[in-house]
């Protein structure tokens, strides 16, 4: 399968990256892993004008420390960086536990921090080749009208499956995007929008820059579990994110964040509430389990049935709370 | 155990090295001057009338050569002479989802994609069948209007008293069991290279060179042969490196005809290699299956009569399935002493890519429902599994109720290895909650008996032939896919000529050069390829035996060859001034020093006289000095040797008794440990013992190799693997959702040999590719059942279905909601949850948005920076 | 769409090359300078057929443009083919040593196969069962069940080791 022709662009610095993002909006899309973004392009799922290779970019590339801030990582640090850092390892337990996850070492290799935070969202009417998609009509998020997940339905429930984001959530990040206007700065619970084909609040002439851990989230504990049917390689078809602040005594802080079983991952709200002044036991762990479940919505845009998947957010989300407290 | 200096040795295949580094081509690897590239559009309909295909925008595209579409090769053809149903591109109408409308030829693949776009083919839709018992009932609309309801073909067979057999019964146990469909997924996509070649009498395009992946080199010929009205002499075949098969290129594919197709029409050689998407729609996988299986036993577990309904989902062609509907029953015999059967089985087309031969073909879905089924009735007898098994054993040699000729037998001592290793006695029933240990046992043919295309003919024949520097040249017609056949061959041929395996080269699957042989399929190369090597070396032995004893003068029975030498037996003892291999190795140095002018015929020639002269008789020689005088006496020295069954092991003479009959069958035996999450399902496969009768292990290396890689298919079957469909659309037609298990979740396998020496065999060697495949899917169904309970009736053992299950037996509300209704342990029909709403609708052409109606945006691109 | 001059770097030579930007390096690698071992086995990044070495890490050259890996100003960054794996024109340890325990049967895979192991030795030099267990998983075999090739790798790590000491 050959690529759609495109012109290429490789800046060496964010100013040069937005300047093109600027001029060519729409048109232009950014390749960092590409391995997402370069097999949806043999699908004809994006058929850019233009295509801006970031990989360049050096600034954009590691994990630093910003002393009262916390730990600021470059959108192009590669998954397996991440995975491999002694100090996310200690210090932001949740994040290395879901990097570690992600697809295969190959594509942990390739694959960015910053790529996995806009992921496309995934469904297996969509993520096919223009051939097949043509013998089923289409779907509503890319060349046609109707909804072969929910039909009838106008909303787009393809899900989100990228393994970090929850992780991200969980810790409380903060996103850095860059724009013809300098820089913002977004909480990642608020870069999603739930829907399908519509997943982030990221403008065309805007890209993704950096991660910043705050301090405040550093030395919780935390566990990912995942739900796939190899051992590696597959996207998540279920995730559970658990990350918990505890100083010897019951639970200060506590998040969970759901992922794969909505169209973006999501933060399970009543589990802090469940959690914290608790000791995490079987009980507080079910609690939790319970209420991630009420919190996903999976739907037929993967293998499995949703029905299962939803059963498995509960277990794992149980298995999570118990993982999380006993690393 | 007899003595041999190469058979049974562990060596590396003789083509490992140009795997490893990368140099070894593969079909796809290979270009020629002026190549052009094919893509081919596939039908977005299930079943539709192809009106009108308009190709005239794809042709003006600047670097766009020829639009090949049906009616530029319209003859039909098909791997078996009763189901020549195939054209290579639509002529009146597609069948399935994927199915071949026109081709494309352009100067380079993007391109050639791009043209594919602009193609406008008009189609009238027909009413489409997806599950098979609903496709029998069609009344109108046939898939193929020769095929009425849509059965491709039935058949019925009772042997000995199957009514009275069940009378006599003291249990009879009944399911319905359920298998999903799995394909090869072989890494090496399908790819065709294609050139004509002009003749220099005529001017005009001659003769035909194909380079293909293919499993059978001499199939293809024939079938081009039959599509573009060319004698086969004019078309030679050649096999490259094959990137693995597993039966996917048993048969003649789509795109082998097509290129050549619209090589002829281009003008130019044309490769067409296809997508990943387009390798699952080729497909020819293993179809999903209905089994509806009911076993009667007496109370000490005898097996008093077997039943089987067996309903294919064949696909929309006819492919392998005459031949798996048949293997499905016949291989109901020769694994136990079954003395009364009842088979009925349907093979179905429906509007799918078709189904074909796939590892351990027509069996495994059978032996998963049978052997599964045993273990039922183990429980309700209260009989260990295991002594079960032994009490139903064949006491060979014998000629099973069904006409199946079974002479080594190994499968007793199969069991007794597993059983052993595994500690099955200590550890079944005592493991920890949620674990469990599961055994089956399964078996295969060493080849059919009968060809596809019934003939006379040798179905393999093989060629030696050797020069005066002594080096070995094998012409094989045995198609090497990765289970080392070429390597099988050299060793063979080595072992019988006494020489090390570096003197073999083996020249294979070339049709002009390698003579006839059917191909790499039903695991027939070790045992009908290896013996007729072993004839041709044998023959070619006599010659340079003989020619040696009257050197040595004596009879050419005392002649001994081995590690390169040639004595005279009594008279030298190789390796007396040392011992072992390496010193007649060294030996052999010292001689090949002695007439170092070997290289010059003449020179040597004459130095060998004059030494003769000198030194009188000798008591032995150098491998090459025997040839050369092999030479001298009687001139080019050659030999050939060829192998078919022999009569009685051809089965016997009811219909579709012609398959099933092998002159030797292969036997397996596995205990599988597993645990189940009860709370979400998943099951890991901790270990599978696998003992594998495969007669004598011409190279263990390899014999375990394909004895782990069957065991480890067959997990994947069992665990993860599964098309999913929906009305005909295929879900996951890719790598990453078609779940061949990666390392990870890869359980550890121990292979343990187990050798019962086939009085036919070569060397007493049987086969080894494929029999253990089908033992592994009940060996981990009665695992499952041992670890937590539940008996799963269908495959794959996905967590849902396991959960489900689990929830099921402790009598949850609403259990079954996890797998939408459907029960695993009773499974009913095809379950195809989801769905979509296009086929219902007008389809695709309803949709504006479709890219191939826009125009292309390089315009917009040009024009902007 | 027009081409473009870049140098690309393999094996250790440098190739200056006409190319169009939507060229994969898998297909530049393969059909321009005929360096066919990496191979194609998928279109959606799955199945490591095609692992390269990009400056000594893994990486699938099926989802790596040329343009990706072109001088930049810069040197252009190393790419190690399977071809640039043999040492000196003989069989490396962990190649000869896949043909030694039936680590490749169809072979198709084992150049993806090659270069993930190369890797994973000159990153650790005594992996467990475990750490090639992980390494391997993102490389697919439809043949040997990977069982072989654990018994290939442990192999090559003894044969490497007593190269070393002699």
């Amino acid at each position: 399968m050959s690529l759609p022709a495109f012109k290429f662009f490789r800046p060496r610095t964010i100013e040069e990256a937005v300047e093109h993002l600027a001029r060519h909006c729409a048109n232009l899309q950014v390749l960092a892993g590409g391995t997402d973004l370069l097999p949806s392009m043999k699908q004809r799922l994006f058929a850019p004008a233009y295509l801006m290779d970031i990989r360049g970019i050096e600034e954009l590339n590691g994990i630093h420390v910003r002393p009262g801030l916390g730990v600021e990582i470059g959108g192009l640090t590669p998954l397996s960086v991440v995975e491999d850092s002694e100090l996310i390892r200690r210090d932001y337990r949740v994040l290395h536990e879901a990097a570690k996850t992600v697809a295969s070492p190959i594509l942990r290799n390739m694959g960015t921090l910053g790529g996995n935070i806009c992921l496309d969202t995934r469904c297996v009417w969509y993520n096919q080749s223009l051939q097949w998609r043509r013998s089923c009509g289409f779907c509503i998020k890319k060349d046609g009208d109707l909804c072969h997940v929910a039909p009838g339905g106008k909303k787009c429930w393809a899900a989100f499956s990228a393994d970090t984001p929850p992780a991200l959530l969980c810790l409380d990040a903060e996103l850095e995007i860059a724009g013809p206007r300098g820089f913002r700065r977004v909480p990642i619970k608020d870069f999603y929008t739930n829907i399908g084909d519509a997943r982030i609040k990221l403008v065309h002439n805007e890209m993704l820059t950096r991660v910043i851990l705050p301090e405040a989230s550093s030395g919780w504990k935390g566990s990912y579990l995942k739900l796939r049917i190899r051992g590696s390689i597959d996207y998540p078809l279920a995730g559970v994110a658990v990350a918990v602040k505890q100083n010897g005594g019951p639970i200060e802080h506590a998040r969970v964040a759901i992922t794969a079983v909505n169209p973006a991952p999501l933060l399970v709200a009543a589990a802090e509430h469940a959690l914290v002044g608790k000791h995490i036991d079987e009980h507080v762990a079910t609690v939790v389990g319970e209420l991630a479940a009420k919190t996903a919505k999976p739907l037929t845009t993967s293998a499995l049935t949703p029905e299962y998947r939803r059963e498995v957010v509960k277990v794992y989300a149980k298995r999570a709370v118990l993982a999380a407290g006993s690393n | 155990m007899a003595d041999f200096s190469i058979i049974g040795k562990r060596v590396a295949l003789v083509d490992s090295a140009a795997k490893t580094t990368g140099q070894g081509k593969y079909a796809d690897d290979l270009s020629l001057p002026g190549m052009l590239i094919g893509k081919i559009l596939h039908s977005p309909y299930p079943h539709a009338l192809v009106k009108k295909i308009d190709a005239s925008r794809a042709l003006a595209l600047e670097g766009v050569v020829a639009v090949v579409t049906g009616p530029d090769a319209p003859n039909k053809y098909g791997i078996l002479p009763v189901g020549h149903d195939e054209t290579a591109l639509a002529v009146e109408k597609v069948r399935y989802v994927g199915d071949n409308v026109a081709c494309v030829v352009a100067t380079s693949e993007a391109i050639a994609e791009r043209a594919l776009e602009t193609i406008d083919v008009e189609y009238e839709l027909l009413p489409a069948w997806f599950d098979p018992e609903d496709s029998m009932k069609a009344e109108t609309d046939w898939i193929h209007p020769q095929r009425p309801n849509n059965v491709e073909k039935d058949y019925h067979h009772v042997f000995g008293d199957p009514d009275k057999g069940f009378a006599e019964a003291d249990l009879v146990t009944e399911h319905r069991y359920i298998a999903a469909e799995v394909t090869h997924a072989a890494m090496e996509p399908h790819c065709t290279l294609a050139s004509f070649e002009i003749d220099s009498l005529t001017g005009q395009p001659g003769r035909l060179t194909v380079w293909s992946s293919t499993q059978v080199p001499y199939y293809l010929q024939h079938k081009l042969s039959i599509v573009l009205e060319l004698p086969m002499s004019q078309i030679r075949v050649i096999k490259p490196l094959v990137g693995g098969g597993f039966g996917g290129k048993s048969e003649v594919i789509p795109l082998e005809i097509i290129a050549a197709v619209a090589a002829r029409k281009a003008q130019a050689p044309v490769k067409i290699t296809y997508t990943r998407e387009e390798v699952f729609w080729a497909h020819r996988g293993r179809p999903r299956t209905i089994i509806d299986l009911k076993t009667g036993v007496k109370r000490d577990g005898r097996i008093t009569s077997v039943a089987a309904k067996v309903i294919q989902d064949g696909g929309a062609y006819c492919s392998y399935g005459v031949v798996t509907i048949l293997y499905s029953g016949a291989l109901l015999g020769a694994l136990y002493d079954i003395p009364n059967i009842k088979y009925d089985g349907f093979r179905v087309l429906t509007n799918k890519p078709a189904c074909g031969a796939m590892r351990g073909h027509g069996t495994v879905n059978v032996r998963f429902a049978f052997e599964s089924q045993l273990d039922e009735i183990a429980v309700q007898l209260k009989i260990d599994p295991v002594v079960l098994r032994r009490r139903n054993l064949l006491k060979p040699p014998c000629v099973t109720v069904n006409n199946l000729r079974v002479q080594s037998y190994g499968l007793p001592e199969c069991i007794e290895k597993v059983v052993e290793r595994s500690q099955w006695t200590a550890r079944k029933g005592k493991l920890p909650a949620g674990r469990g240990l599961g055994m089956a046992c399964s078996h295969y043919v060493s080849g059919a008996a009968n060809s596809i295309i019934r003939s006379d003919m040798p179905h393999s024949t093989v060629n030696i032939k050797i020069d005066r520097d002594g080096g070995v040249v094998v012409y094989t017609g045995a198609s090497d896919i990765g289970q080392g056949s070429d390597t099988m061959v050299a060793q063979v041929v080595a072992e019988v000529l006494g020489i090390s395996l570096a003197r073999v080269k083996v020249v294979a699957a070339d049709t002009d050069l390698t003579p006839i042989d059917i191909g790499s399929y039903s695991s027939r190369v070790t045992f009908m390829n290896g013996n007729a090597s072993l004839r041709a070396a044998q023959d070619v032995k006599r010659k340079i035996a003989g020619a040696a004893a009257r050197k040595m003068d004596c009879a050419p029975e005392d002649v001994i060859m081995r590690d390169d030498l040639v004595w005279k037996q009594g008279a030298f003892e190789p390796g007396s001034n040392g011992t072992g291999a390496e010193s007649s190795a060294a030996a052999e140095k010292g001689t090949v020093q002695e007439v170092s002018g070997r290289v010059e015929g003449q020179t040597l020639r004459g130095s060998l006289q004059q030494k003769r002269k000198e030194e009188g008789p000798k008591d032995h020689m150098s491998f090459e000095e025997a040839v050369v005088s092999a030479i001298d006496f009687s001139g080019a020295l050659s030999g050939t040797g060829s192998y078919a069954p022999p009569q009685d092991a051809r089965g016997g003479a009811f219909k579709g008794a012609g398959v099933g009959p092998s002159p030797a069958y292969s036997y397996a035996a596995q205990v599988a440990e597993v645990s189940v999450d009860r709370e979400t399902g998943e099951v890991t496969v901790h270990k599978v013992w696998a003992a594998h009768d495969c007669g004598r292990a011409l190279n263990p290396v390899s014999v375990e190799g394909q004895v782990i890689g069957s065991v480890w298919m067959g997990m994947g079957q069992a665990l993860q693997e599964e098309m999913v469909w929906k009305d005909g659309l295929l879900m996951n037609p890719t790598m990453l959702e078609y779940k061949s298990p990666s390392a990870v979740e890869s359980p550890d396998v121990e292979c343990i040999i187990v050798e019962s020496v086939d009085p036919e065999g070569p060397f007493g060697a049987k086969e080894a590719s494929e029999g253990s495949l089908a033992a592994t899917i009940p060996a981990i169904a009665n695992a499952i059942y041992d670890a937590v309970g539940i008996r799963l009736r269908e495959a794959p053992f996905t967590p849902e279905r396991v959960l489900a299950a689990l929830r099921q037996m402790k009598r949850e509300a609403k259990a079954l909601e996890i797998t939408r209704g459907a029960d695993p342990t009773q499974p009913r029909t095809f379950r195809e949850h989801g769905g979509s709403t296009w086929y219902k609708g007008k389809g695709p052409q309803r949709h504006e948005q479709d890219p191939a109606r826009r125009e292309h945006h390089a315009e917009a691109v040009a024009g902007d920076d | 769409m027009r081409k473009e001059l870049i140098e690309l770097r393999v094996n250790g030579r440098t190739h200056e090359l006409a190319i169009e930007p939507s060229e994969l390096l898998l297909d530049v690698l393969r059909q321009e300078l005929q360096l066919t071992g990496s191979k194609r086995g998928c279109d959606d990044s799955s199945c490591g057929a095609c692992t390269v070495l990009v400056e000594g890490v893994p990486t699938l050259s099926c989802t790596m443009l040329a343009m990706s890996c072109a001088a930049d100003g810069a040197s252009a960054p190393e790419v190690t083919t399977v071809e640039g794996i043999a040492d000196h024109g003989a069989l490396a340890a962990i190649q000869k040593a896949y043909g030694d325990w039936g680590g490749a049967q169809c072979g198709y895979c084992t150049p993806g196969f090659m270069i993930t192991v190369k890797a994973l030795l000159d990153h650790n030099s005594h992996p467990t069962e475990e750490d090639i267990r992980h390494a391997l998983s993102g490389n697919l075999c439809r043949c040997t069940g990977y069982t072989q090739m654990y018994q290939a790798i442990k192999a090559a790590i003894v044969a490497e080791q007593s190269a070393r000491t002699t």
